[in-house]
């Protein structure tokens, strides 16, 4: 077991307190230095970021139609979302698609990517093959081709058929609509599984054949080993993937045709905005929704980092 | 400072590829049977999308299926020429705006990233929260304000609007992305180049970088891919037709009100996937040659 | 804040060449070399076709270049938005019914009246040019005209023995008759009558031929709840008695745009369209299709049919251009050479001296569908859909569903159809 010791101890030692290297000296040199590497990044912020940010939060406290100037209305963006039944909807379906879609894409992800790292045969083609379906992104092929899954004539059905059932047609049935979406967003998880794989390659191989010398088992390999080396990847892929499941847009767009249909069954948060923004004209109230949005998801993000102190480990 | 190169170089060579098992025949044809399976249905909208690129227009959807009647390469030449330009034209232009994104994220990503994950300096985790917060916002809000900005600049029709803001490391998901890679990897290899006299910009381009060849990998063909297949700030910033990238001329193709070109829509979508899913197969290589970071510790 | 909020809006509306026009819209050509933009949505067909327009004009008017800018309709909507709100809009803009209003009364849109010598309007019919005025002011001059119509297969009529219907004295119970005959006797293979509610058009003609209309004059929602209770019964009544497909079926189908839906694939008999969109159908069918008369129309307190304008031509109030672009837009409508390459991709003229001259040179379908449009006794166009209600299609459909998968009552919907949409109006 000498090499999974060797890990404990290396987990054990970030516990402990900095080194003693940091002193004033090297401080002042890492903040000089800092704002070398930073300096694009801040010229980002200021140049671009800052401005259209800033510009958005004030625009939630107006009445802004996007033709005419904005007109100040205090907090009244704001009351109208407590009584706004299709913000609650929309919440609703869109707290139901990051809780069940994220865990999936990413067991899929994982899974797949572990499988895939052990050397075999084929293992280019399979991974090729996998990470295909997100190529395709949001294109506008996306919304015909999961018809042709999904729809009442679908593949799904016809296969249903062969054992004498009739399948609903899958997007177009309030009851079902979100769940076709859901396995969409599984469907490309090609993104974080290659991220998976570039983690796993980081992961040094005399871990795993000092574990096996000692006679660990797989499972023992997986979670003493491939979990704690891997967990800033899979630490960084559940952040992201939480962030971008909140910001959901592009996909219920494409297949309901903008409208977040049947009966808005899959009208994700951003697509809501984005109708009552740019769709009704209002603007204002859109960037009010904008700032809670950021709210939730700066709120589920913090807590994934403060968990992160519990489960994710560092070499530093 | 080289030789440590040169060990790192040493150490990466000399550790054996992971040992390739050879699993009872039974039990790697299951494997292979399930893998193979799970590939056709993961790629079936994709095979179904090739078929209908190669079938008349009008027989899409009234005989769906996987087997055209006859073989039909005319979806290909009309799609190719139906637009203002042909459809090469929109292909360059992505082209150019790809590259410029890579180029800005790959280097403007990585020098914020080696600073989040190896500098300590005042405020670091405030700086690296609004990083955070910065893709927290829905481009819908963002997008007017920031048109207006653009177009303050004289930039609107440019693809300056898509090209300069990556130059400026505003993807904060590359940068979170290589912070992670970067605190994965053993910091003996900074303190041992500290020893040798290294300075941060040279830990930075000669420890740092080639360690983390997987990440940059990954952000490579990320950004290629999202850059590709990004479609709203390319149709806000490119009014002019001859500025059109690949996804806005895709969707010239589609009328719902009208008859849309399904055939040179599918025959297009499959040409402008080429170009990524090649980037894939050339930049996944690397993934694989990720320098296995090994007998260092 | 409020100075914070005067700060923003001074910034938002800075941009571009900060506010008003150059010259006026009745003022003589420039013989400067300027550039004009000029944007509309639709697929290729209809970009090639124009592009040759702007090529024709080119050759006359060497100094004034046209730069056109084509995009697909939900991206053509963020993107006109975007650009209005930065003072950087087009010149030439190609308007819809639905935005006009929305556009014209925030001031984003030029009087066409104004423009004088520069735009002639003597040609075009009264009806169809008071769809592209609000309040006296033509803010929108209409392209084409168009009619609600049933289309018919006529070679699934002749595959199942049914006669076509006398369009000129059919009810709404005759339609679901003779759609209940047709769903039976093709076994399931088609159905009679492919479900609708999901446009405009459809609500319009129900609530006229009821003696109601949508709106009232003064922009305000105007549709009795029980009337259009009655018209989602009839659809809910389509839908369960196997008249009409399944709810989801449906609702895919009209999601799915006209390449897939029931008349383009020949699995409904009877469909609800536009009459300029027989030529697509077709097309996409490869069967027989007719136009027929929508039913109820003998027997309704009212006439139903109407002249829709099937899309505007505008011009931005912010253009500093305002009498080239005028010019241009006169090309286009006015002009024999333009007409004779548009046809009738953007509906048959309503232009009548050009429409005149059109019907003779069209074949096939589009002949059928432009006289079609003179066959039909229209009344009174509808009011322009109001400012704040560009939102309605959405609205309906959502609605619509609710009635179809009998999460909502027909009166239910209707009374909260009626509510939102009156919310978005008052709130504009």
């Amino acid at each position: 077991m000498s090499a999974i010791g060797e890990l404990q101890r290396l987990n054990t030692s970030t516990g402990g307190p900095p080194r003693k290297r940091d002193t004033r000296a090297a401080r002042k040199r890492d903040t000089r230095a800092a704002l070398l590497f930073l300096l694009p990044w801040f010229a980002g912020l200021l140049l671009i970021t800052a401005g259209p940010v800033a510009a958005s939060l004030v625009l939630g406290f107006t009445d802004y139609n996007l033709i005419q100037p904005p007109e100040f209305n205090g907090l009244e963006n704001f009351e109208r979302m407590l009584s706004d039944e299709r913000l609650h909807n929309a919440l609703r379906v869109t707290f139901t698609y990051v809780l069940v879609s994220v865990p999936l894409q990413l067991a899929c992800a994982l899974g797949l990517a572990l499988l895939l790292d052990r050397g075999m045969r084929g293992l280019a083609f399979y991974r090729s093959a996998f990470y295909l379906p997100s190529l395709l992104g949001s294109s506008v092929a996306i919304a015909v081709l999961w018809r042709q899954i999904f729809g009442a004539e679908g593949l799904i059905n016809q296969f249903l058929n062969v054992f004498g059932i009739q399948g609903t047609g899958w997007i177009s049935d309030p009851d079902t609509a979100l769940s076709t979406l859901i396995v969409l967003n599984v469907w490309t998880f090609g993104a974080p599984m290659v991220i998976f794989l570039a983690g796993l390659r980081q992961i040094p191989v005399m871990y795993y054949e000092a574990a096996s010398i000692d006679g660990a088992g797989r499972w023992t390999q997986f979670r003493r080993i491939t979990v704690p080396l891997l967990s800033p990847i899979i630490f960084f892929n559940l952040v992201l993937q939480i962030i971008h499941a909140f910001q959901s847009f592009t996909q219920a767009f494409v297949v309901s045709g903008g409208t977040g249909g049947p009966s808005d069954s899959t009208m994700f948060y951003t697509l809501y905005l984005y109708q009552r923004g740019f769709g009704s004209f209002d603007m204002g109230y859109a960037s009010a929704l904008a700032w809670l949005l950021l709210l939730i998801i700066a709120a589920f993000t913090a807590v994934n980092f403060w968990a992160a102190k519990r489960w994710v480990f560092y070499d530093d | 400072m080289t030789d440590l190169r040169e060990r790192t170089h040493k150490a990466s060579v000399a550790v054996p590829q992971k040992e390739v098992r050879i699993p009872g025949s039974a039990r790697s044809v299951a494997k292979h049977t399930g893998l193979i399976l799970l590939t056709l249905v993961m790629l079936y909208p994709v095979i179904w999308m090739v078929a209908s690129s190669l079938r008349p227009g009008e027989e899409i959807f009234r005989s769906p299926g996987l087997i055209p009647g006859s073989l039909e390469f005319s979806n290909y030449s009309e799609g190719w020429n139906a637009l203002s330009s042909p459809f090469g034209h929109y292909l360059i232009n992505s082209a150019i705006v790809v590259l410029g994104c890579i180029i800005g994220n790959l280097v403007s990503c990585s020098m914020a990233a080696y600073a989040f994950a190896r500098l300590e300096f005042t405020g670091k985790k405030i700086w690296f929260a609004i990083m955070l917060g910065t893709i927290m916002l829905p481009i819908h809000v963002i997008i007017v304000p920031q048109y207006v900005m653009f177009s303050q600049f004289g930039w609107v029709n440019t693809f300056l609007p898509l090209i300069v803001p990556k130059l400026l490391a505003t993807d904060a998901f590359f940068v979170f992305l290589m912070v992670q890679f970067i605190r994965g990897l053993p910091k003996e290899l900074d303190e041992a180049a500290r020893i040798d006299g290294a300075g941060h910009p040279r830990i930075f381009a000669q420890v740092i970088l080639p360690l983390m060849l997987p990440a940059l990998a990954t952000t490579t063909i990320f950004t290629f891919i999202w850059t590709w297949n990004d479609f709203f700030s390319q149709l806000i910033y490119l009014t002019d037709p001859e500025m059109y990238t690949v996804p806005v001329a895709l969707r010239s193709y589609v009328d719902a009100t009208v008859s849309t070109s399904w055939g040179s829509m599918f025959a297009m979508s499959v040409v402008s996937l080429l170009p990524i899913f090649l980037a894939f197969l050339v930049g996944q290589r690397f993934l694989i040659k990720g320098i296995a970071t090994t007998g260092i510790k | 804040m409020k100075k914070l909020i005067a700060g923003v809006a001074a910034a938002l509306m800075l941009a571009g060449c900060g506010g008003g026009g150059g010259g006026k819209a009745d003022g003589d050509l420039t013989a400067d070399k300027i550039e004009l933009r000029f944007t509309w949505w639709g697929s290729d067909a209809r970009h090639q076709r124009t592009q040759q327009v702007i090529d024709l004009w080119q050759k006359s008017h060497p100094n004034i270049t046209i730069k056109g800018e084509f995009k697909e309709w939900n991206g053509y909507w963020d993107s006109l938005a975007t650009t209005v709100a930065a003072n950087d809009a087009p010149d030439v803009i190609q308007m819809d019914e639905l935005y006009l209003a929305s556009y014209a009364e925030r001031g984003a849109l030029l009087d066409l009246g104004t423009a004088g010598k520069n735009l002639s309007t003597t040609d075009f019919d009264a009806n169809a040019l008071a769809t592209g005025a609000i309040d006296g002011k033509q803010y929108g001059l209409p392209t084409g005209v168009t009619t609600y119509s049933l289309v018919a297969n006529t070679d699934l009529l002749a595959k199942y023995n049914v006669a076509v219907p006398d369009d000129s004295k059919w009810t709404w119970d005759d339609l679901k008759r003779i759609g209940g005959e047709l769903s039976k006797a093709s076994n399931g293979e088609v159905t009679g009558v492919q479900s609708w509610g999901f446009d405009i058009g459809g609500v319009n003609i129900w609530a006229r031929q009821n003696g109601a209309s949508l709106y009232s004059p003064d922009g305000k929602v105007a549709i009795p709840a029980d009337v259009l209770a009655k018209y989602w019964q009839y659809l809910l009544d389509l839908s369960k008695q196997g008249i009409a497909p399944s709810a989801s079926v449906s609702v895919e189908r009209a999601g799915a745009g006209l390449d897939q839906s029931g008349t383009a694939t020949n699995k409904s008999v009877f469909g609800t369209w536009w009459n300029s969109q027989l030529t697509s159908l077709a097309k996409a069918s490869g069967q027989n299709l007719k136009l027929l008369k929508i039913p109820g129309e003998s027997t309704a307190t009212s006439p139903g049919a109407y002249y829709k304008p099937s899309m505007f031509w505008s011009i931005s109030s912010r253009s500093k251009h305002p009498a080239e672009a005028a010019a241009f837009v006169n090309f286009l409508a006015n002009t024999q050479e333009a007409a004779d390459v548009l046809l009738t991709d953007r509906g048959i003229p309503a232009n009548t001296k050009i429409r005149t001259a059109l019907t003779g040179k069209l074949t096939g379908t589009d002949k059928a569908a432009a006289e079609f449009l003179d066959s039909v006794k229209v009344g009174e166009a509808p009011r322009v859909t109001p400012n704040g209600a560009s939102d309605v299609e959405a609205i309906l459909k959502r609605h619509t569903e609710e009635v179809l998968f009998e999460r909502k009552t027909p009166q239910a919907a209707a009374e909260s159809f009626i509510k939102e949409l009156q919310a978005g109006i008052d709130a504009a």
